[in-house]
């Protein structure tokens, strides 16, 4: 088989697979699940990019996701009272508010695609995605990018600092109740 | 290697997890006895791995009360998948590499990200409190490495002016990263120990919770598990050497035999590991993670970026 | 097939243990025992083995972790009462298929392993019928099982419930029951707790497994058997001494091994298990060599702690032992028997009442234990009213010192994380059975307290070491 079939058929395995991945999110009847499954469309979009020659992107896009992803799961199961999610349980509700917005959304979506006139610009196959990439980062997109970086390293260490147990006025604990004792 | 036969990549990534789990195997039994003070003859301890194997793949597979049948039977699947994309990346020889794309150690990243996915479906899936248990804490622990682990990786990229695996390895003609950059590879380790929770690291399937995700798991899917556990540590160690170890370089001996050495000698200071440090609090680990080591990779690449300026 | 097959009958032999009354020794010697392999999980396991004699309360346990070994399978029985019936009750019964084994056989296990593998025994059947354990289907309005908002059973799971969380939050917590198979946790311990995450938030002691009922033998050999018979009979200080510095260093195994350090436990329980009066030195290098871990200081400093406070907070019963001696006070009865006297015996005492504190304790005692083995030459001890037992102060009339320490758990639990709870039941060395003696004088040894608790079907299915 030649290398462009081969990209072709790996192209409709596995964008098809996000599009029903995608589906399944809503169709599963667990939160775990419908996490992991919203995770394998992000993968198969993953491997799309990676096809697109945009493998640096690619890759980050599954290494963000699966760890985003686990996070979802972990908040679900965290504040339904499902015990540890396993139960059975639908994930949709309002289905006639969600059918319309989904159809319009789509119709939106597939008007622009089909409309609009995108640039024809065939990208190098043998380019250097990594290095164009950093380049930009680093070059006309700087700003925007150690902005958005600076940001999210001070979300970071604000984030540790009001988990931490001590603060100016003391331990989080001092004062606080404790643990009740007798097993209801 | 190119894509129209992909006979000799899946026998070189298959035969060094193969032959990595079973030196992970046998290195394990002998740290133990020796540890232990213990004798046993040399053909047992060889033999030994092989016959657990077997024990195991004769032994019938149990399931729980309605587990996720599926999550279960993918959890090792995605481990050892992963570790055969990470071992992918790696060349063993100045032209023998599966793929050594661009991007090795983004690569690495996504491996690391899809571990976690997989240990926590194998605790998760099995419906049963302690295995959830383990899943969960192996997600505050991989939350907690991440950070370093991409840092140090990072930090050695520097020097090679690329993400490839093989460039880097290149880049260390002159001198290992582990000299250069010697807060790189203890915290390699450290991360890398997580990642495959080993030993000190082993909240996952720790004795405190009767073997943790796999106190429900029996028979080959115990088998698969186990092995799926040491090819992570394989792919460890393989990237490790070199990441820090110069990879595949080396006078006299041909290329594949000192990646071959400096990937055992890797996997025996974790096994080793393993068998003389207690399991460390997850607690305390997560503490050190975040205002330690974080830090301390930090550190490691600010140098490194500046030495590479 | 048959190379796989015969590779597999040469395997190690993997064992999961039930701990029946009087089994404890032996049971810490099959970990030592060559060839087999005692493991933590009975899916992990090809024989079930029974140790000593198995009680009505831990029958039912043990069926259902019977049914959980994977075929193929076989149980094996170790009775450790050599004289009279070892099974008074007929319970042993109840298993479908029991090879009775002697102590320290390992042969045994062994030949049985390879009919097993081999297929030339056939494997057990289960003990107990494959039904659900809550009845769900079709109950309730929606034949799920579930009543209302948040009762009843859905899908054979009891909902959790709400409890606050120190940092306000409102969380789950799952009401659990661990033990009293675990291998993590003493043998025969039941824990009822309320988990939150991996938090112990509350914690109740279970109803004591291996109670005496009117009828049954009086209890089995206790591990501390020696002691309880020197608090009548003339016994030579040395053997006291040696006998408690191998009390210490079986429980050292034991703690070692949770912390993951199972070879170094082994190295130590194989010198317990051949421990002389010559191996002073030995024993003094390790218990420095291991109290010099920093890995092992860093898992367990600050875990558990169990300060004067405290202990003194208990209303009848006093702590005494090595737990009160970590924490600080130096009592120790040996401080006034005339059988120590002239030996130069201080009682050893660590500051900070946690785990570590303890682990320190223990072997620094061992170490003191053996150097007052060697001076004591041939000095006999003459029965007298306090003995120091390696847990605490054995009195005839008064409980052992287990039942006391079983009474902090819940409030020294309450709040920790599960390895953190595992790592501090360890550093306070129950032993279950010893708790179900009320007092010394054999007579009292029938009073029945309590009815076993029955198997809770309410917590849904799942891992059968967390149900009766």
């Amino acid at each position: 088989m030649s290398r462009g079939a081969l990209v072709d058929v790996a192209f409709w395995l596995f964008g098809g697979g996000s599009v029903v991945a995608a589906w399944l999110v809503f169709r599963t009847d667990s939160m775990v699940r419908a996490a992991y499954w919203l995770l394998a469309s992000f993968a198969g979009v993953g491997v799309v990019m990676v096809l697109l020659n945009a493998r640096f992107l690619g890759l980050v896009l599954v290494l963000m996701m699966a760890g985003e992803m686990t996070i979802m799961a972990v908040f679900m199961v965290m504040f339904m009272m499902n015990p540890a999610g396993l139960n059975p349980m639908t994930m949709v509700h309002q289905h006639r508010q969600a059918k319309i917005a989904g159809v319009v959304a789509f119709a939106g979506l597939a008007l622009v695609g089909v409309v609009a006139e995108f640039p024809d610009r065939p990208a190098d196959p043998d380019g250097e995605p990594t290095a164009e990439l950093g380049r930009e980062l680093l070059g006309d997109s700087m700003l925007l990018f150690e902005t958005a970086g600076v940001t999210l390293l001070a979300t970071m260490i604000g984030s540790i600092a009001i988990a931490s147990k001590r603060g100016r006025y003391g331990d989080a604990e001092d004062g606080s109740a404790p643990p009740p004792l007798a097993l209801s | 290697m190119n894509w129209s036969s992909p006979l000799p990549a899946l026998l070189l990534v298959g035969a060094v997890l193969g032959l990595g789990a079973y030196a992970v195997a046998v290195l394990d039994g002998a740290a133990a006895l020796v540890t232990a003070r213990q004798r046993l003859p040399l053909g047992d301890i060889v033999i030994g791995p092989l016959r657990q194997a077997a024990l195991a793949a004769r032994t019938r597979r149990s399931t729980t009360e309605r587990p996720d049948l599926q999550a279960w039977a993918l959890a090792p699947a995605l481990l050892a998948g992963m570790a055969a994309g990470a071992v992918a990346t790696v060349p063993f020889g100045p032209d023998t590499a599966v793929a050594d794309v661009d991007d090795g150690i983004v690569a690495f990243g996504a491996v690391m990200a899809v571990v976690m996915v997989g240990v926590y479906l194998h605790g998760w899936s099995a419906n049963s409190p302690l295995p959830l248990v383990g899943g969960y804490r192996f997600i505050a622990l991989a939350l907690s490495y991440e950070m370093p682990l991409a840092l140090v990786l990072i930090a050695a990229a520097l020097p090679a002016e690329s993400l490839s695996v093989g460039a880097i390895v290149e880049s260390q003609y002159d001198l290992w990263n582990v000299v250069r950059q010697p807060l790189g590879l203890p915290l390699y380790l450290v991360a890398g120990t997580g990642l495959a929770f080993w030993g000190p690291l082993n909240g996952a399937d720790g004795a405190d919770l009767a073997g943790g995700t796999s106190a429900e798991v029996s028979g080959p899917a115990r088998l698969m598990w186990a092995l799926s556990r040491r090819f992570v540590l394989v792919a460890v160690a393989v990237m490790g050497a070199a990441v820090f170890l110069g990879g595949w370089q080396g006078p006299w001996l041909p290329a594949p035999l000192w990646m071959a050495l400096k990937t055992l000698a890797l996997l025996a200071v974790l096994v080793a590991a393993g068998h003389r440090l207690a399991r460390v609090r997850l607690e305390r680990f997560v503490v050190v993670a975040w205002v330690v080591f974080i830090p301390l990779a930090l550190v490691d690449v600010f140098v490194s970026g500046a030495l590479a300026l | 097939m048959g190379v796989i097959a015969r590779l597999a009958e040469g395997a190690e032999v993997p064992l999961f243990l039930v701990v029946g009354a009087g089994g404890r020794l032996a049971a810490d010697d099959l970990h030592l025992q060559r060839g087999v392999r005692v493991v933590d999980t009975p899916r992990a396991a090809a024989l079930l083995v029974v140790v000593g004699r198995i009680t009505r309360a831990l029958l039912h346990p043990a069926l259902v972790v019977h049914d959980q070994l994977p075929l193929p399978r076989a149980t094996l029985w170790m009775p450790t009462d050599t004289e009279g019936d070892a099974d008074p009750g007929g319970l042993m019964a109840a298993f479908p298929a029991v090879t009775t084994a002697d102590v320290g056989n390992a042969d045994e296990f062994r030949t049985v392993f390879a009919d097993l593998v081999s297929g030339r025994r056939p494997s057990d059947p289960p003990a107990l019928p494959d039904m659900e354990p809550a009845h769900w289907r079709g109950v309730g309005p929606y034949g799920h099982g579930g009543a209302g908002m948040t009762g009843g059973v859905p899908f054979g799971r009891a909902l959790p419930s709400r409890a606050p969380d120190p940092d306000g939050l409102e969380l789950d917590q799952l009401p659990l029951q661990l033990g009293p198979l675990h291998p993590a946790l003493p043998p025969g311990l039941v824990l009822h707790v309320g988990l939150q995450g991996d938090v112990v938030r509350q914690v109740a002691v279970g109803t004591n497994p291996y109670q005496v009922w009117p009828g049954d033998p009086s209890p089995g050999p206790l591990d501390t058997a020696l002691f309880v018979d020197a608090l009548r009979a003339p016994t030579p200080v040395a053997d006291l001494e040696l006998a408690r510095a191998r009390h210490h260093l079986r429980w050292a195994a034991r703690a070692l091994r949770l912390q993951g350090l199972g070879a170094l436990g082994r190295r130590l329980a194989i010198l317990a298990r051949s421990l002389t009066a010559g191996d002073r030195g030995t024993v003094e290098s390790l218990s420095r060599r291991m109290t010099k871990r920093r890995s092992l200081a860093w898992a367990m400093a600050g875990v558990g702690v169990a300060d004067g406070e405290l202990l003194d907070g208990l209303e009848a019963r006093l702590v005494t032992g090595p737990v009160r001696r970590a924490a600080g006070q130096a009592e120790d009865a040996r401080d006034h028997d005339p059988a120590y006297e002239g030996l130069g015996f201080e009682p050893v005492v660590h500051r900070e009442a946690d785990a570590w504190a303890r682990f320190r304790q223990r072997l620094a005692e061992a170490t003191q234990a053996m150097d007052l083995a060697e001076r004591a030459g041939t000095r006999l001890r003459q029965p007298g009213p306090a003995l120091e037992g390696p847990r605490g102060t054995l009195h005839p009339d008064t409980a052992m010192p287990t039942t006391a320490l079983l009474e902090l758990l819940p409030d020294l639990l309450a709040g920790m994380e599960w390895g953190d709870a595992v790592t501090t039941v360890a550093s306070l060395d129950l032993d279950v059975e010893e708790a179900a003696l009320p007092t010394l004088t054999p007579a009292s040894g029938s009073r029945m307290v309590g009815i076993p608790a029955a198997p809770d079907y309410q917590n849904g299915g799942g891992g059968a070491k967390t149900r009766p």
